[in-house]
């Protein structure tokens, strides 16, 4: 492997950057309603300046109320998530370890549907729910996952494994004990979906917990690199092992509820983008970090735009389109870094 | 980049601090049948429904030319086919409801999500939301609301009087009249039924029938050894296509536990148009027919009709049954 320069991380990063703006000047031009590109640059161009009640009422509900919130969200939700896959197969040195294998995503759920039973019909009841489940899950499986006051990696693989399905059995009973009504939205919620839009003070947290959370986990990533050769081996390269893995448990799983919390369960990209930008870019672990989080967010907001266009006007959950469109590109992937 | 993005996002919502349907003249303010405040304009013109039953009910009371859009799953009437659709009741498409522009977007409260509210909520666009109904007087109390809601109190008023006259008639022509004892088969593959506060169970009551199954459920799952145990009198099938049903009741005479129910060795089965599953003025026919086929010996007499019943439209034909949407969710499961 070439050993990362400044130079090569700035390239590459700005190299994704470069993508990830187009791939977000095609989610605005795409959707339900085809939008030019001349007009939009116009329109941007009208905001930037303070000029918005110029533009005519559809075209900023549907560009600028509708599509820019849900693609920003898009990019926070595929940052994260990609993040905090990176982060769980080094800190778990599993690579099969997604965002979800803690049980996070399983925890969420069940707090959102049980704040759903308990206040229905409020507005932010799904987020809060989400979150606080996730939080409570995170905090119950660190204790589970703790041998001898440290944090054993196997225990916390098991323990999240069997929150995960614990929580889901009891998803599974109230969502046929209780009359649908209000857990319908729980099926698009199961299989994350971007279509609720946030409110502008919900992005302002979102932003600033991603940036928080990536910080922690980049600040980790020379850690993290020797830590990939074994516990021991990088305790005695000096790594403050028990410092370093709580940082990155932390900081991913909190990285995860935030996702969670604001598009429900989207699957794949936190398992997938990681080992695609490992096999494109290397493992090392102070580019993969930057590197993920910008192929998470092309890839959730190119998979948003082809879940906003492909059976138009209906829309697909964001996670179905995840699903069906990851597993070939890694397959491609894996066949091609074999080689 | 992204604090640009924040940026974008926080200025266009800013820019909203001013109503979006700024050009609306006159506000009223209404409160739906799930008691949210609604602002709507004194002019309703342009309506998207997001639901079937809302469709017919819009469609009825003479209003379809105000409909500027619905989605898939509307087949009735025919012209419903012919307007923009917005996607699925479950996942419409936002985007596509802000083009059409509405001033009133109708939505019921189980079969669409309360997220696509708050979101339209969010953009600003006032949504009427009907409550599940429990009755077929509550079907009819909602054509009554949503013709306020619509501005059109006169032709509701219309509406309702004839439903309610004919169920009347119904009543009269089945005054002392044993009820008999039913199985609605919402389906077989498992054999999933009506629970007793459902429209359909209310509607069956209607109709001279009484459903076997008496539990709080909506949809419930029930076992055949509990139906082969009440030996229900009467089995009841909706749907739009009464050949492909007999075909399928037929396959059910050879199977066991089906094959031990007396309604079905004596051939009484009922198929009705799927009308009935659907809260909207087209589920009385529905209601009127299976009364008929139920209890053929009260209406025999004819010499005793009190009012004539008004001609019936056909049964129509439709594409989609959604009243069960539990049946395609139910595989989805918990990562």
């Amino acid at each position: 492997m070439r050993p990362l320069t400044l130079k090569r991380l700035l390239w590459t990063c700005g190299g994704l950057a470069v993508l990830l703006l187009a791939s977000v000047l095609l989610a605005l031009k795409l959707g339900a309603v085809t939008i030019s590109v001349t007009d939009l640059v116009v329109d941007l161009g009208r905001i930037a300046i303070g000029r918005a009640n110029e533009l005519p009422t559809e075209y900023r509900l549907i560009v600028f109320d509708l599509r820019l919130p849900r693609i920003f969200l898009g990019i926070l939700v595929g940052a994260a998530l990609s993040v905090a896959g990176a982060s769980f197969q080094a800190l778990l040195r599993n690579p099969l370890a997604d965002p979800y294998v803690l049980g996070v995503s399983s925890g969420a759920a069940l707090g959102s549907i049980l704040a759903m039973i308990i206040a229905p019909g409020l507005a932010l009841v799904t987020p809060i729910g989400g979150f606080l489940g996730a939080i409570a899950t995170i905090a119950g499986v660190y204790f589970l996952g703790r041998r001898e006051g440290q944090l054993d990696s196997t225990t916390l693989l098991l323990g999240g494994i069997i929150s995960a399905s614990f929580f889901s059995a009891i998803i599974m009973f109230l969502m046929t004990t209780l009359t649908g009504r209000d857990l319908r939205g729980m099926v698009f919620w199961l299989m994350g979906d971007l279509s609720t839009p946030v409110s502008a003070g919900m992005q302002w947290i979102f932003t600033v917990g991603l940036v928080a959370g990536v910080g922690a986990i980049y600040s980790t990533s020379a850690d993290l690199n020797l830590l990939l050769t074994g516990e021991r081996e990088a305790t005695h390269l000096g790594v403050d092992v028990t410092r370093v893995k709580l940082v990155v448990y932390v900081s991913a799983s909190l990285l995860t509820a935030l996702a969670v919390s604001a598009s429900g369960a989207i699957g794949y990209v936190g398992l997938l983008v990681p080992h695609a930008v490992r096999l494109i870019f290397g493992s090392d672990y102070r580019l993969l970090i930057p590197a993920s989080a910008l192929c998470g967010a092309i890839a959730i907001v190119l998979a948003d735009t082809l879940a906003r266009t492909i059976v138009v006007p209906t829309e697909l959950p964001v996670g179905a389109m995840t699903a069906m469109a990851g597993a070939p590109v890694f397959i491609y992937l894996l066949r091609r870094g074999l080689r | 980049m992204a604090v640009m993005f924040l940026n974008l996002c926080g200025s266009a919502l800013a820019g909203q601090a001013s109503p979006p349907l700024a050009a609306a003249p006159v506000q009223r303010e209404l409160t739906d049948e799930i008691g949210r405040e609604v602002q709507i304009p004194q002019e309703v013109d342009r309506v998207v429904s997001l639901a079937p039953n809302l469709t017919e009910i819009v469609f009825a009371l003479g209003d379809g030319n105000h409909l500027a859009g619905d989605t898939d799953f509307c087949d009735y009437p025919p012209e419903a086919v012919q307007k923009p659709h917005v996607g699925g009741p479950v996942n419409p498409s936002l985007e596509k409801i802000a083009t059409l522009m509405p001033d009133l977007v109708l939505a019921t409260k189980s079969i669409n999500r309360r997220e696509t509210v708050n979101a339209l909520d969010h953009i600003g666009l006032p949504v009427y939301v009907t409550e599940d109904p429990h009755s077929v007087e509550e079907m009819i109390a909602s054509v009554e609301h949503l013709g306020s809601a619509l501005g059109i109190e006169k032709s509701a008023a219309v509406i309702a009087e004839d439903l309610r006259g004919r169920l009347s008639d119904l009543d009269h022509h089945l005054a002392g009249v044993a009820p008999r004892r039913v199985l609605f088969v919402v389906w077989t593959d498992p054999l999933i039924s009506v629970g007793r506060d459902t429209f359909i169970a209310d509607a069956l009551r209607r109709a001279g029938g009484r459903s076997v199954v008496e539990t709080k459920a909506e949809w419930p799952h029930v076992s055949l050894e509990e139906i082969v145990r009440l030996q229900p009198e009467f089995l009841v099938f909706a749907s739009a296509h009464a050949g492909d049903t007999q075909h399928d009741i037929d396959a059910l005479r050879t199977r066991p536990g089906w094959k031990s129910l007396e309604a079905i060795q004596q051939g009484n089965v009922v198929v009705v148009s799927d009308a009935i599953n659907r809260p909207a003025p087209r589920m009385v026919a529905a209601i009127e027919h299976l009364a008929r086929a139920l209890h053929p010996e009260a209406f025999a007499s004819a010499g005793t009709k009190p009012r004539k019943l008004k001609p019936q439209p056909p049964p129509a034909i439709s594409a989609a049954v959604i009243s069960n949407p539990r049946i395609e969710e139910a595989c989805a499961c918990a990562r």
